[in-house]
């Protein structure tokens, strides 16, 4: 079963077009890397499938059920770290939590508990200081905790692991991980290559303005197999993401 | 001094400003605010400076008329940019010009040319210099001096506003800052309405604050336009000298980092007054009106304001309520307190949310994005929104209620009491009703953490600005024109215009919210500053 599927969506601001004719299947219980250059459309993409955006043309189907931006049941079953977090930064990391918490439906007592152990977890029991003061990496980990509080089955992450310490990606991964192994899904977007292809399954790539180029299975690159396409073979992630979206050289002979 | 560098950023500035016209929006308020400035400068130039300086030459009093144009306008100037933040607002922070390979003292001269360099500073020039052209025209004063005194007077006047900005914004930033400024308005308020009481009694005492006035930047420049010799060349001295006292202040000012106050660690607690109010409003909207509340009362201006309304508002009650006053002739056989105060009650539940209810989402940046994440009709964050200040505005109609109660002279009488709840209700509505259109049509990106300036957007200001003017004059005209509608013989009739309000107020509510999911995507353009 597919956890959620997209079928020709378009996204277009005024005529600009962010996303064209995308299609895409992702099965369920799966770690899935969404990759391509900046501005070719990950997080427009992203946004049509968490309610953010409306998309012009297409439709998205999320866990068997047509999606929208006012489908409230699905949105209960989805975790979102947006691109920019979306957190609101006059609150403590414990009162955004608690709010994100009781919004998505858990009772008091269970999402005092689960606060207080998310923010144990992720170190981030500081509690004088507010989410504007906190340090980048710090408000990157409070937004995945506000992503996770509500245990989904589908979790969106946007550049999830950029500025954060090793010790915390190397924790958020433990968690993903068994967030997998329980059937749940996992949709990722990053630029860092080397990450997705030791975390993901299957990842699917596109080019500006979000055509997808490429979509399969990369696990093989794990087991130090090689990946065949366009009558190569590539044995890592990078140099096929660079072969689908172009490699670019500029000789600056002043630098 | 690099001024090539410091040109470079100060043309930056007006880059800036000319890409905002990139848009169809832009153009047409760039040509608005270009027209109006234009005219503006005209006007002050012409009708003002020359007009000031034509009845100074017809009365024979040059001296006189020049030092109070030029006093008027210095302390109009200060509050101006004090409270409305023009010029402030389009400087650059410290923070944002140590990108750039610029020295301290070239950051310093930048930010403050480019804050002194704004069309709002212009426009007091104008009537500055037009007061110097009129008297030298009319053969009254001296063009040199007069223009040399004019152009220290206007860095004079930014460098006191500066310094008197920063002063109430590092006061505002203490804990005990808003009683203090709310005594020292108080004292300032009290004050001036006791100097034409003092005058009467002491005529003496007028010119000795003549003879220490004279060492004031305003009378300093008069001298230097109207006088000549010795007397002039002091009146230029005066100027100078506070404009070297101005810019050591100020200087030292910013050199000496803003104490924040710094937050003692607590005890994680998740049982808040905010969460029990929102409880009140269910499982669904509850969290999100906490959220509105918590967001709102933890911010200073907020807090400040909060604190301030009932004194100003009482105090501007009491001033427009006086039966001998300007609009006493208004109001006939009707207390002329109790006709102000109607007046002013609309305004008790929406001076402090003000600036948020009028533009609700300018100041949550990219927590914008979080409403439409969550499992609830995006609507909710605005209508929770409004319902949050709708709250806070109600709290501040009672306290209100009681201050009338126990400080209005005369005997208590229930039918003015209910006349001018039902005021304060009207208010809440049509203005929280208006906030909502504004919120949606009129949004702006706004600093949460900015304590002082304006930074509503054209519509909000003519909501607050235009709203406030209305709401306060409209009763002193009822009392002439429709006696009924002020009258407590026909208390119920005031039961009217809550009920008008609360219909336009649901329909607004309503209305709004269907066009917010449609606009929800340029509104995020706005807050996150990409459009």
């Amino acid at each position: 079963m597919d956890a959620f599927r997209i079928s020709n969506l378009v996204k277009k601001y005024g005529s600009v077009v962010a996303v064209d004719d995308l299609s895409l299947a992702v099965p369920s219980g799966s770690m899935f890397g969404f990759l391509g250059p900046n501005g070719s459309g990950k997080s427009t993409t992203i946004g049509c499938l968490t309610g953010l955006l409306d998309p012009t043309a297409g439709a998205i189907e999320i866990l068997g059920q047509p999606f929208d931006t006012n489908s409230i049941g699905l949105k209960r079953r989805m975790g979102v770290m947006p691109e920019t977090l979306g957190l609101f930064e006059p609150l403590y990391a414990h009162e955004f939590l608690a709010f994100v918490g009781r919004m998505f439906g858990l009772d008091e007592a269970t999402t005092r508990t689960r606060v207080s152990e998310l923010l144990q977890a992720l170190e981030l029991t500081d509690s004088s200081k507010t989410l504007a003061e906190y340090s980048t990496g710090m408000r990157k980990r409070v937004a995945f905790a506000a992503a996770v509080i509500h245990s989904p089955e589908i979790l969106f992450l946007d550049e999830p692991f950029e500025s954060i310490d090793p010790a915390g990606v190397a924790l958020m991964k433990q968690w993903l991980r068994r967030f997998t192994a329980q059937g749940r899904t996992v949709f990722i977007t990053s630029h860092v290559l080397e990450t997705v292809e030791r975390l993901c399954d299957a990842v699917a790539i596109i080019t500006r303005p979000g055509k997808l180029v490429w979509q399969g299975d990369i696990s093989v690159l794990a087991r130090d197999g090689a990946i065949a396409f366009d009558g190569q073979e590539f044995r890592a992630l990078e140099p096929l993401f660079l072969h689908l979206t172009g490699q670019r050289y500029a000789d600056l002979n002043w630098l | 001094m690099n001024f090539e560098l410091v040109g470079h950023l100060i043309r930056l500035r007006y880059k800036l400003l000319w890409a905002r016209t990139r848009s169809r929006n832009g153009r047409i308020a760039l040509f608005i605010v270009g027209y109006l400035i234009f005219v503006l400068v005209l006007v002050l130039l012409g009708a003002g400076g020359l007009g000031a300086a034509l009845v100074a030459v017809e009365s024979g009093k040059a001296l006189l008329v020049a030092r109070i144009v030029l006093a008027s306008l210095f302390l109009e100037m200060m509050l101006a940019t004090v409270i409305m933040g023009f010029g402030l607002n389009a400087m650059f922070s410290d923070a944002e010009l140590r990108r750039y390979p610029v020295g301290a003292i070239d950051r310093r001269v930048t930010r403050h040319l480019v804050a002194l360099i704004d069309p709002f500073w212009f426009l007091g020039f104008a009537l500055e210099a037009g007061l110097v052209l009129g008297l030298y025209l009319l053969g009254a004063g001296f063009l040199g001096v007069g223009l040399i005194a004019v152009v220290l007077l206007f860095v004079t006047n930014y460098l006191a506003a500066r310094v008197f900005g920063v002063l109430v914004d590092r006061m505002m930033q203490q804990k005990i800052g808003s009683l203090l400024l709310m005594a020292a308005i108080f004292l300032v308020a009290l004050g001036a309405g006791q100097v034409p009481l003092l005058l009467k009694r002491d005529p003496a005492a007028a010119a000795q604050a003549v003879r220490f006035l004279r060492f004031t930047p305003p009378f300093g420049a008069a001298a230097a336009i109207t006088r000549s010799g010795f007397e002039a060349a002091s009146g230029v001295v005066v100027v100078l000298c506070w404009l070297v006292a101005l810019a050591a202040a100020l200087v030292a000012l910013e050199r000496r980092p803003a104490q924040r106050q710094k937050l003692p660690t607590t005890a994680i607690s998740f049982d808040s007054f905010y969460d029990r109010v929102g409880a009140r409003f269910g499982g669904e909207d509850g969290p999100l009106v906490a959220h509105w509340l918590r967001f709102y009362t933890r911010n200073t201006r907020f807090r400040t304001l909060g604190l301030l309304s009932l004194p100003i508002l009482g105090f501007l009650a009491y001033t427009m309520g006086r039966p001998h006053g300007p609009f006493g002739k208004l109001h006939g056989p009707f207390d002329s307190l109790f006709v102000a105060a109607l007046g002013v009650f609309p305004l008790v539940g929406f001076l402090a949310p003000a600036r948020f209810t009028v533009n609700q989402f300018g100041y949550v940046g990219g927590g914008f994005r979080r409403y439409f994440l969550l499992p609830t009709d995006a609507a909710a964050a605005l209508r929770t929104g409004n319902y949050a200040s709708i709250l806070t505005g109600a709290s501040m109609i009672v306290l209100a209620a009681i201050a009338w109660t126990v400080l209005a002279p005369g005997p208590w009488d229930g039918r003015m009491l209910f006349m001018l709840m039902a005021s304060g209700i009207a208010g809440l509505f049509l203005f929280h009703g208006l906030g909502l259109w504004t919120s949606i049509l009129g949004p702006r990106r706004g600093n949460y953490n900015q304590a002082l300036g304006n930074d509503a957007s054209v519509a909000g200001n003519v909501v607050l600005i235009g709203g406030a003017f209305g709401c306060v004059l409209a009763p002193h005209f009822l009392a002439r024109f429709a006696p009924a509608w002020v009258s407590p013989d026909r208390w119920w009739i005031a039961a009217i215009p809550v009920a008008l309000t609360l219909l336009f107020y649901v329909f607004s509510l309503r209305a709004a919210s269907a066009l917010f999911r449609q606009r929800h995507e340029q509104l995020m353009a706005v807050v996150e500053g990409r459009g």
